[in-house]
């Protein structure tokens, strides 16, 4: 039996080691204030705490922007930590903690991004921060006094030109709230040091760039690091980079004891989330459908810090211009600090909130234009050999096939009332390197990798792989976990792009097995590109996510609950590894996008979360599911695409434009019962208002 | 200094002995029955209990009995268990539905009749359920028992008319009225808590209809059931002053309340 169902499987927060101690933390009540005083006197003698004096000596960390501090001062968010504490027991940390007294003066703070960039803003950082190498894709671009941390552009073509060559042009402004990653398993991690070496085990989905950014916080080689990554209960984009584990090596440090933390439910809603987002778009067309023009503008509010705000503001730019061809395109998307919880990588990073706008606006230009919604995607999408709006030229395109797939699965064509589609592209971590060692043990082999395991499979495919490619049975490979001593180096476990990258790095391995001892073999692959920031051109990935979705739905509309009757999704897979694995990743994509467009929005109230238990923040329930279908696109020979993502962002989009066939005009994601109702409304008006005039 | 972590736990085995503690300890000690509720308020610190006066172990208050017309409901009777109940499905058939529509069956499992009277948090199904078929808390101290309407239990927002000397020990529901409906509207997930119930029931007394969810207490007015259902959904949208919380704000509740109102009035109706 899976060791997950019996019980055996054992995660971060079940790590243990001698002589632990466990950790709390203070955190700041408001949304941003300077610390004047901190009293840990009343804390028991036997508890350790931190404080900033233990922690000034220690640099600055962040995975793409160094604007971290392991103890906050100011604290920039409700939340943030500003002293820790370690004690026997967990209940004893949380009682030592709330016997520390601190005082504050409250600073100005700022909660939308958009507000953030007014000139007269609070500013949540004083001056940019440096920016991290190690992590970073592309070249981050502060906007000197300003709360932007990063703004991205596309500049392709001429878009005046663009918009004087079309005959109609619509513009809308669309939001999308912030929302809890919500795995299982809360974060955890368990720091112990031996002389100078610390050894973290820790629920990652990151390991190397968590030891690079620890390395240079703590100016200590990166070699006097190890970090284990056991097995994730989920993550979802939330256990990325450095979260608890400077915290955990710094008590530790001082304890001279191993400390571990576990977050509960509550603080999880204050230590990573999705970034809220606003996202404008403009596009122009010709009578025929043929779009001429596209401008985007997106505000990714990133919370309190970077985090790796900069990667997700710049997929949201280009995700946001849609699989199109467009002559002229011009792309402003900004990473904005503001006074809430950090938000950082969620599963599709970025894209869910532009795809959103994006495919709105396309069945608002269809509308405008009297031609189906369908009819104008396919006068439009890329094919083999088109640039896209980074300049790079377009291989293996299959928009227009997942596209008609989804359409087909709700019958669109035949009656498109109720019904709504939406296609995506969505790129891959670039550039990136992966490499992974393969070796011969008397029973069979030893695969060893970065790549991390949280539910989405990887060891699996990695055995299914292997065993292919080696001539043995799954279960002869033994595949450890990540471990920084023993795996080699591999960017990240993000943006599906594992089963790829790995994928093509164990064939590499394999082969340098056959070709030396038969005993070893060690394999690398990496894929070379990146974009210029400032005017996007480049190759933005050397590997295209691609699918669609379509939804039917029924109102009620006295109350405004929408009831999501059929939802497919259409995903290009290249060729399946593993086909129980792929579909149960196209479904949980699915899923995660109709509780994106339904149910999922953190709330918050001058930056406090209402909504911090999974009482309150509704995630879908097994009741909520509709019939779901989907499909996984196979071509003979394909190269092996990633699928870990590519059905959220089209789900919201394929529902509110269902809604939209409807003439019911949603701009704002959750799609709630009431926001359905005032557009009910509003439908009402403008008919009455159009009755009048005649 | 002495850090206590975790509340002290007391764990009577009999109605007796949990009576005199709770006597004994008042509201020192927090009752606690399922623990669905407390349980949030404890996780996200909004309660921090020195002692907790643990239901559990006493089997009387899991009893579903039916005594004459009438049903009695222990305190500690999960709202699975009244779900799932032969007797309740068959002669009190509204109740049986509306304790089923709550959250989950893993919630349901746990959560009892008791817990979530005492709790009067607004946004529960049974308490207007309850009302509309015109139960009443049992409450018991060594000064003697009482039995409330729900109106006259639940006061406000988490505040009862239960006294710190007192437990709820039992439901008791009078026999089922000819006709009754309940209708749970959820703005959110299938499993969410209600943005706006609505009880209704005819019977000897003629049409009641109580709506929960909307404000601090079940809202009940008489003097606006006579009429069309339409007519009696606009006059409880006119006359409830709904709150506002993540489910809906007033005015939407407003909408809802007028809706649900009609459509459960409407299948009251005698068909043909």
């Amino acid at each position: 039996m899976d060791a997950r169902v019996s019980g055996r499987a054992r995660y971060a927060v079940d790590a243990e080691r001698p002589g632990m101690l466990h950790a709390a933390f203070v955190r700041s009540p408001y949304p941003h204030a300077r610390v004047t005083s901190i009293d840990a006197s009343a804390v028991p003698r036997d508890c350790v705490v931190l404080l900033g004096e233990d922690v000034a000596n220690l640099g600055p960390y962040g995975c793409q922007v160094k604007d971290q501090r392991v103890l906050a001062d100011p604290a920039r968010h409700i939340g943030d930590v500003v002293a820790g504490v370690a004690a026997a027991s967990p209940g004893e940390a949380v009682a030592a903690a709330a016997l520390v007294e601190v005082e504050y003066a409250e600073l100005p703070a700022v909660f939308d991004p958009v507000d953030a960039m007014a000139p007269e803003a609070p500013r949540v950082h004083e001056a940019a921060a440096r920016s991290a190498d190690e992590a970073v894709s592309i070249g981050v671009r502060p906007i000197a006094g300003s709360n932007a941390c990063h703004r991205f552009r596309i500049r392709h073509g001429d878009v005046a030109r663009g918009f004087a060559a079309a005959d109609v042009v619509v513009e809308q402004t669309f939001r999308a709230a912030s929302a809890a990653h919500a795995p299982m398993e809360p974060h955890a991690a368990l720091a112990e040091w031996e002389g100078s070496r610390l050894t973290l085990w820790t629920g990652t989905q990151t390991p190397f760039n968590t030891r690079a950014d620890l390395a240079g916080m703590l100016s200590i080689p990166e070699e006097s690091i190890r970090v284990i990554a056991p097995p994730m209960g989920g993550s979802f984009g939330a256990k990325t980079f450095v979260r608890l584990e400077a915290l955990v090596a710094c008590l530790a440090r001082k304890a001279r004891r191993p400390v571990k933390a576990v977050l509960d439910r509550a603080d999880e809603f204050l230590t990573l989330n999705r970034h809220p987002a606003v996202v404008r778009v403009r596009i122009g067309a010709r009578r025929d459908g043929a779009l001429t023009a596209k401008e985007v503008d997106c505000w990714a509010d990133t919370g309190a810090y970077a985090d790796c705000g900069p990667g997700v503001a710049t997929k949201m730019g280009y995700a946001g211009v849609g699989p199109y061809r467009i002559p002229d395109v011009r792309v402003d998307s900004l990473a904005v600090y503001t006074n809430l919880p950090p938000n950082g990588a969620f599963r599709g990073y970025g894209a869910m909130q532009s795809v959103w706008a994006s495919e709105r606006t396309m069945d608002i230009l269809a509308r405008e234009l009297e031609i189906s919604p369908l009819e104008l995607r396919r006068r439009n999408l890329l094919r083999d050999g088109d640039e896209f709006a980074t300049g790079e030229v377009m291989r293996d395109v299959h928009f227009e096939e997942c596209l008609q797939a989804a359409a087909d699965a709700v019958d669109y064509e035949a009656d498109p009332r109720g019904k709504g589609l939406c296609v995506l592209l969505k790129g891959m971590q670039t550039p990136s390197r992966a490499a992974i060692a393969v070796e011969r043990t008397p029973v069979g082999y030893v695969i060893r990798s970065a790549s991390c395991e949280m539910g989405q499979g990887v060891r699996r495919s990695l055995q299914l792989l292997g065993a292919q490619m080696l001539g043995c049975e799954p279960g002869q490979i033994v595949v450890p976990d990540p471990d920084t001593d023993t795996s080699p180096f591999d960017t990240r476990t993000t943006s599906s792009r594992s089963t790829y990258m790995m994928g093509r790095a164990l064939a590499e391995a394999v082969r340098d097995l056959r070709r030396g001892d038969g005993e070893r073999g060690f394999g690398e692959i990496r894929n070379e590109g990146g974009l210029d920031p400032d005017t996007g051109q480049g190759v933005a990935s050397t590997h295209w996510h691609q699918g669609a979705a379509a939804a039917s739905v029924s109102v009620d509309e006295e109350t405004g609950r929408i009831a999501v009757e059929r939802l497919h999704a259409a995903v290009y897979a290249g060729r399946v590894v593993n086909r129980p694995g792929a579909e149960l990743q196209n479904e949980g994509s699915m899923l995660m996008g109709l509780g994106a467009a339904l149910f999922e929005g953190i709330d918050f109230a001058d930056g406090q979360v209402t909504n911090a238990n999974l009482s309150d923040y509704n995630l879908p329930a097994a009741s909520d599911v509709p019939r779901l279908t989907h499909e996984l696109l196979e071509r003979e020979g394909a190269e092996v695409h990633g699928l870990g993502e590519t059905a959220v962002p089209p789900v919201p989009a394929a529902i509110g434009n269902a809604l939209a066939s409807l003439d019911l005009d949603l701009t704002e994601l959750p799609i709630t019962a009431e926001r359905v109702l005032a557009a009910v409304d509003a439908r009402a008006a403008r008919r009455a208002g159009l009755e009048a005039r005649r | 200094m002495y850090v206590r972590a975790e509340p002290e736990w007391i764990a009577p085995r009999s109605v007796e002995d949990a009576v005199a503690l709770r006597a004994e300890r008042g509201d020192e000690a927090t009752v606690l029955a399922g623990g669905t509720f407390l349980g949030i308020l404890m996780n996200q610190r909004f309660l921090a209990p020195q002692a907790l006066l643990a239901l559990g172990a006493i089997e009387e208050l899991r009893r579903i009995e039916v005594a004459g017309d009438e049903l009695r409901l222990g305190a500690m009777v999960t709202h699975r268990s009244v779900e799932r109940s032969p007797v309740v499905r068959e002669r009190w058939p509204m109740l049986a539905r509306a304790f089923s529509l709550v959250a989950s069956p893993r919630v349901r499992n746990q959560a009892t009749v008791g817990g979530v009277l005492a709790d009067a948090d607004y946004a529960s199904d049974p308490p207007a359920a309850l009302a509309a078929l015109d139960a009443r808390a049992v409450l018991r101290s060594p000064r003697g028992e009482r039995a409330l309407p729900i109106d006259e239990l639940i006061l406000g927002h988490y505040e009862t008319s239960i006294e710190p000397d007192e437990l709820l020990v039992a439901v008791r529901v009078p026999p089922h009225p000819r006709r009754a409906a309940y209708r749970k509207f959820r703005s959110r997930s299938v499993e969410d808590r209600p943005c706006v119930t609505v009880a209704a029931a005819r019977g000897a007394s003629g049409l009641r209809v109580v709506v929960g969810a909307v404000a601090a207490t079940p809202q009940e007015f008489r003097e606006l059931c006579d009429g069309s259902p339409a007519e009696v959904g606009a006059r409880y949208a006119e006359r409830i002053e709904p709150i506002a919380d993540a489910r809906g704000s007033a005015a939407y509740r407003r909408r809802v309340i007028a809706a649900e109102v009609r459509r459960a009035v409407e299948s009251l109706e005698d068909v043909g």
